[in-house]
């Protein structure tokens, strides 16, 4: 009622106002007001299915949308919140956080992302914690990794629903000869006039380098979501290494930057996820091949084996306003994570589960990319939380490789200076 | 009587010279207009009286008595329930309109009294005030404006002017995503935000804010001046005499104007991408080894914004001085040619001068729709590459809008992105100033009447 | 007589100049979109070809995959088209008519505040449109016309404002004498009669110029049009869902598909243009005539 009263009001008083105020002379402007009426109301009719109480709002990426309905709706159908009603949108879990932020009244009951979203989540107050009969069981059955990314300060956030959001390296069997040495793969590429794929600018994949020589960088954070430490050593003598490798690769002419397959033009190799297992297969066919990130010889003559994130897809809860519904959204989030429904889940798209006992099923362990991931997850460190500026922050570290402001002749105290820059800059985002 | 100007004075007189309709009419508005037989006038006045009281007790009083702390109640969890407290952007939003709406019903007041005053005076007279009738009439003719200007009016004042100063309210709040409704509450911060915008120190964006300032006005510069030049040869090229298949020609260009450019940018930038088409290319013919950076190198980056940007900028420039080239009087060639003159003479002493006089405001328009295109930088780069030199994820060829809406979008920084939309506008405004003074053509609004 | 036989020789030797000039601009011109057909008619079944980015220009075999993808309503393209479509049908008439009154007012009639008015909205075109975003936003939210009401609510913000771009129209009202105006009110006709039987039919080049620059606007929205709907798919114009198929990683091997959706909205808006080109020119001219 308070917006027809507000839509009424604001244009009928404006009209009249606004007539008698641009003319010196006031006249009547009774037309203008009721012109006005008869449109905020035609305009109002048009709005339908608006989302009541009564319905449950639920984000996941396109593909799952259907999968995702059938099973919300079974599950409500046999429980006690069968009162509710599902609606189920396609919003990839990229959009979905910015949307939440944007708007946690518009936004979806239930929502898929990815978890480095999480502490920014916390934050703007767009989820609800873990009930806490539920707490115990997420946190029994789903790998450790995964149930440390939805935890914020302590507290479980979220439910975790995969382990496979890492990345590994996809390769062309006729092409690459030996994948588990980053030095052979870039000369294979070169010697083929192929490409080689990694998106040095994202500080997702950068941490590969990074982590394998032991610099590190983690962040902890508050009950709100607030960072609050960060432990940083870029500017070590391992970041050094590190920085050295990735200056080298940038300079490759087989380097393409990039982490998209599908974008990809003459690709030999590429350090991709799971999501992106059915392109590959297309692009490369027979000669499709998976294995773990390879290893590299660093400045300092030692081996290093590439490291990295190992990633989690979380379902999210939104805070709520009625006891009855938070129930059901309990609930039915705690089904869409639960064992079965991660299985039926990976059956459909190749989603590779976070939970312990699904991850141990025959068909999960024969798929070779979650093959390949699972080896390559010994490496990795779970990724935790990370500030919104840390990406665009390592992006801007990577563009300056690209752009020739950091190369292999870049001296020591150059590239040191960069990492401090890093560095500092990283410690800053924590108050 | 002195006949004074002043709002204040002419309030003064019509109260002290008013009878008691006319003072009357100041508690209940219209209630002169009504007891003089002005039903229309009266019942307007009166209505919207009325609603404004409404609105006011039952809407706009609630949020504006919030409006000096922007909400203190905060949203609490009650075992898992949330209860959400004060929304701040709520209140400030309603608290504007309100200060609005109280705005325009003083204007409305006065104009009553001064109506009821002029009423009474017209009657002292032994005049006659005109019928309903006629009033009603009047929307039609004398007062046919009225009717024009009141859906267009209203329409402004609810979508323009009130978000404007609402996001010219927020570049002194510290709105941004720590402090974002419903959960959490926002407030005033006073000058912060600018402080922080002209602060050059580590933290500061002051050195970003300039960089992006410069690359903003250069990219303006060029993408103006060359696509008017350039459109222009290509106008003279086509309608050169003799030249056939005129239409042919320019349907070609226009085809361009024609495919959205979110489908038409995005595939040249993949054609110029590293791996794109170009480059696969160039290397596949043996012209280069390596790929061009063309999106990778800052330089390069901006040079190749500048040069796809004529690609879209020529066939909008071209049909323009198609039609300019249409209307220059026939008779300036003729007598040129009588003088011998040769045809870059007469391009050079005729064309040109006339085009560039008409052209003045256009050109004005365009530098000032380049400053704030979108389109053509977000949908080729995005804005890339970053750097770490920058602050607030700004990139090389971000403009102040593109970063603009990185900070609204991707960080939802508000504060930020409001003081930078108010830099947007003293830019713009300062430029148009300077060209205000500068281009006869642009002032001459009444010339053609 | 020597002197014009040069003056001929010179002419028709630059015109092959020019005519080679203008095939190498078309060539120029034509490339992107030539690149876009052949894109579109790449398949995207892993079967016959590669439908994400590829080095090569010409399709190895060419099928309509992509177009009956769009037209088999496996995603909401067609209800995307028809937002669209409802969208620039509803902008055209409801802009025109708002900027119709607006440049009457402000070109035939003189009232108080009228400079005033017109020095305001200059100021007020000065803001950037992003900077308000969040605010319209909220502001539809209170009417009801976000996510689900995103089409209306799209085209309320559109007309609402339109107003503010009178200066074409108006620029072309002020050509048309005032004496006609006149002659029209001696003879007793009100303001309003000589708005609609006079003004309105001489100022057809402008009308459809008006119309036409407001129906191409909303194919192209996808900033404001993807902030006002998110969420919500059924609401999304064309931009914004094609869009989506190229920007976010849970969709891929769409891009052909990109190609082909974006060929299918570059047809009414192409033909419209050549076919009313001509009011285009006129009214583009005269806007940058009289600014």
């Amino acid at each position: 009622m308070k917006k027809k009263v507000l839509a009424t009001l604001m244009a009928g008083l404006l009209a009249v106002t606004m007539l008698a105020g641009c003319g010196g002379a006031a006249s009547s402007a009774e037309e203008a007001p009721a012109e006005e009426k008869t449109e905020e109301t035609a305009e109002e009719s048009f709005v339908s299915e608006a989302v009541g109480d009564d319905t449950i709002k639920i984000w996941v990426p396109d593909a799952v949308v259907d999968f995702t309905k059938e099973q919300a709706e079974k599950f409500l159908a046999d429980s006690e919140y069968s009162n509710f009603k599902v609606v189920v949108e396609a919003v990839g879990e990229g959009d979905a956080a910015g949307n939440m932020v944007t708007d946690v009244t518009a936004g979806a009951d239930i929502f898929n992302f990815a978890q480095d979203q999480i502490a920014r989540l916390v934050s703007a107050g767009a989820l609800e914690e873990v009930a806490p009969d539920n707490a115990e069981k997420v946190k029994s059955e789903n790998d450790a990794g995964a149930v440390g990314a939805a935890t914020v300060g302590g507290t479980l956030y979220a439910y975790p629903i995969t382990s496979d959001n890492g990345y590994f390296l996809y390769y062309d069997k006729s092409v690459v000869t030996d994948p588990t040495s980053l030095e052979q793969i870039l000369a294979d590429c070169e010697a083929a006039g192929k490409n080689f794929y990694f998106e040095l600018n994202s500080g997702w994949y950068q941490t590969a380098f990074f982590f394998a020589t032991g610099a590190e960088l983690t962040y902890e954070t508050d009950d709100a979501g607030n960072f609050t430490t960060c432990n940083a050593s870029y500017a070590s003598p391992e970041g050094l290494v590190a920085l050295k490798k990735m200056v080298e690769v940038g300079a490759s002419k087989a380097f393409q930057n990039g982490s998209s397959i599908d974008q990809a033009t003459d690709v030999a190799a590429i350090v991709d996820g799971v999501w992106d297992s059915e392109p590959a297969q297309a692009k490369f066919g027979d000669n499709y091949a998976c294995a773990k990130l390879p290893s590299f010889k660093g400045a300092d003559g030692k081996d290093y084996q590439m490291s990295g994130f190992g990633g989690f897809k979380l379902l999210g809860v939104k805070p709520q306003t009625d006891e009855n519904k938070l129930a059901a959204c309990d609930a039915l989030a705690a089904y869409l994570s639960s064992e079965e429904v991660q299985l039926a889940r990976f059956d459909l798209v190749g989603w590779g589960p976070s939970n312990l006992n699904a991850q141990q099923s025959d068909a999960v362990k024969a798929n070779p990319a979650l093959a390949a991931l699972a080896e390559q997850l010994a490496y990795t460190i779970p990724q935790g939380n990370y500030p919104g500026d840390y990406w665009t922050l390592a992006t801007g570290l990577g563009d300056d490789i690209r752009t020739g402001k950091l190369t292999p002749s870049s001296s020591d105290d150059d590239l040191m200076a960069a990492l401090q820059k890093f560095q500092d800059t990283c410690i800053s985002y924590a108050k | 009587m002195t006949k004074s100007k002043n709002p204040l004075a002419k309030t003064g007189a019509a109260l002290a010279g008013g009878d008691w309709k006319t003072r009357l009419s100041c508690l209940i508005l219209g209630f002169g207009q009504l007891l003089r037989g002005q039903f229309v006038k009266g019942i307007a006045y009166l209505a919207t009286e009325i609603a404004f009281i409404w609105y006011m007790v039952s809407f706009g009083g609630k949020y504006l008595s919030k409006f000096s702390t922007l909400g203190t109640v905060a949203t609490e969890k009650k075992n898992r329930i949330t209860v959400y407290g004060d929304n701040s952007f709520l209140i400030l939003l309603f608290s504007i309109l309100t200060i609005i709406l109280i705005a325009f019903f003083i204007v409305l007041w006065y104009l009553n009294l001064q109506d009821n005053y002029k009423q009474q005076e017209i009657l002292k007279a032994g005049g006659t005030l005109p019928t309903n009738k006629k009033v009603l009439a009047s929307l039609l003719d004398e007062n046919f404006d009225k009717t024009l200007l009141a859906l267009p009016l209203t329409g402004i004042f609810i979508f323009t002017v009130l978000p404007i100063l609402f996001m010219i309210c927020i570049a002194f709040t510290n709105y941004d995503k720590t402090h974002q409704p419903p959960t959490n509450l926002f407030t005033w911060v006073g000058f912060e935000n600018f402080r922080n915008l002209f602060s050059f120190g580590s933290t500061g964006i002051g050195r970003t804010f300039f960089s992006v300032l410069g690359w903003t006005l250069v990219w303006a510069f060029f993408a103006t001046f060359i696509d008017y030049f350039l459109g222009l040869l290509v106008a003279l090229l086509i309608n050169k005499k003799g030249i056939k298949l005129k239409k042919l020609w320019r349907t070609i260009l226009v085809i361009t104007i024609a495919v959205p450019q979110f489908v038409s940018l995005l595939y040249i930038y993949k054609m110029f991408a590293n791996d794109g088409l170009v480059n696969a290319y160039l290397m596949k013919w043996g012209v280069i080894a390596n790929p061009i950076q063309f999106w990778v190198d800052p330089m390069l980056a901006r040079i190749t914004i500048i040069v796809v940007n004529i690609w879209i900028g020529i066939p909008y420039m071209m049909l323009i001085a198609t039609g300019l080239l249409m209307n220059i009087p026939d008779s300036l060639y003729e007598s040129a040619k009588i003088d011998g003159a040769s045809p870059f003479q007469m391009f050079k002493s005729i064309t040109l001068p006339y085009i560039l006089f008409v052209t003045g405001p256009f050109l004005l328009t365009q530098f000032i729709g380049n400053l704030n295109n979108f389109n053509v930088i977000y949908l080729l780069t995005k804005g890339q590459p970053l750097s770490l030199g920058m602050a607030e994820n700004a990139g090389k060829t971000d403009l102040l809008v593109t970063w603009l809406y990185k900070m609204t979008v991707t960080d939802t920084n508000y504060k930020m992105a409001a003081v930078i939309g108010i830099m947007v506008f003293a830019v713009t405004a300062i430029t148009s100033l300077i060209a205000y003074n500068a281009l006869p053509s642009v002032k001459d609004e009444g010339g053609f009447q | 007589m020597n002197k014009e036989d040069k003056n001929k020789n010179k002419l028709s030797g630059s015109n092959t100049g020019s005519y080679i000039l203008l095939v190498l601009i078309s060539i120029i011109w034509l490339f992107p979109f030539f690149g876009l057909v052949m894109t579109a008619f790449r398949s995207y079944d892993p079967k016959v070809e590669y439908g994400g980015m590829v080095n090569y220009l010409i399709p190895k075999h060419f099928s309509m995959d992509n177009f009956r993808f769009l037209f088999s309503g496996q995603s909401n393209f067609l209800l995307w088209y028809r937002n669209t479509l409802i969208i620039a049908i509803f902008v055209a008439i409801g802009n025109t008519i708002m900027i119709l009154c607006v440049s009457y007012a402000l070109s035939r009639m003189r009232f108080k505040g009228r400079e005033l008015l017109m020095r305001f909205w200059l100021v007020l075109g000065m803001f950037p449109g992003f900077l308000t975003m969040i605010c319209l936003y909220f502001l539809l939210k209170q009417f009801g016309l976000t996510q689900a009401g995103a089409v209306p609510g799209l085209i309320l913000i559109s007309v609402a404002s339109s107003g503010m771009g009178y200066y074409v129209c108006k620029g072309y009202f002020d050509t048309i004498p005032m004496a006609l105006d006149e002659a029209a009110m001696i003879d007793g006709a009100t303001r309003a009669r000589v708005f609609f039987i006079l003004t309105i039919p001489m100022a057809k080049p402008i009308v459809i110029y008006t119309a036409l620059v407001a129906f191409m606007a909303p194919w192209c929205d996808f900033v404001f049009a993807s902030y006002v709907a998110f969420g919500n798919d059924k609401s999304y114009n064309v931009a914004v869902g094609l869009q989506r198929w190229v920007w976010t990683n849970d969709y891929q091997g769409y891009f052909t598909r990109f190609c082909a959706g974006g060929l299918l909205v570059a047809i009414p808006v192409t033909l419209l243009f050549i076919f009313l080109q001509k009011y285009y020119v006129e009214g583009v001219t005269g806007g940058a005539v009289k600014g």
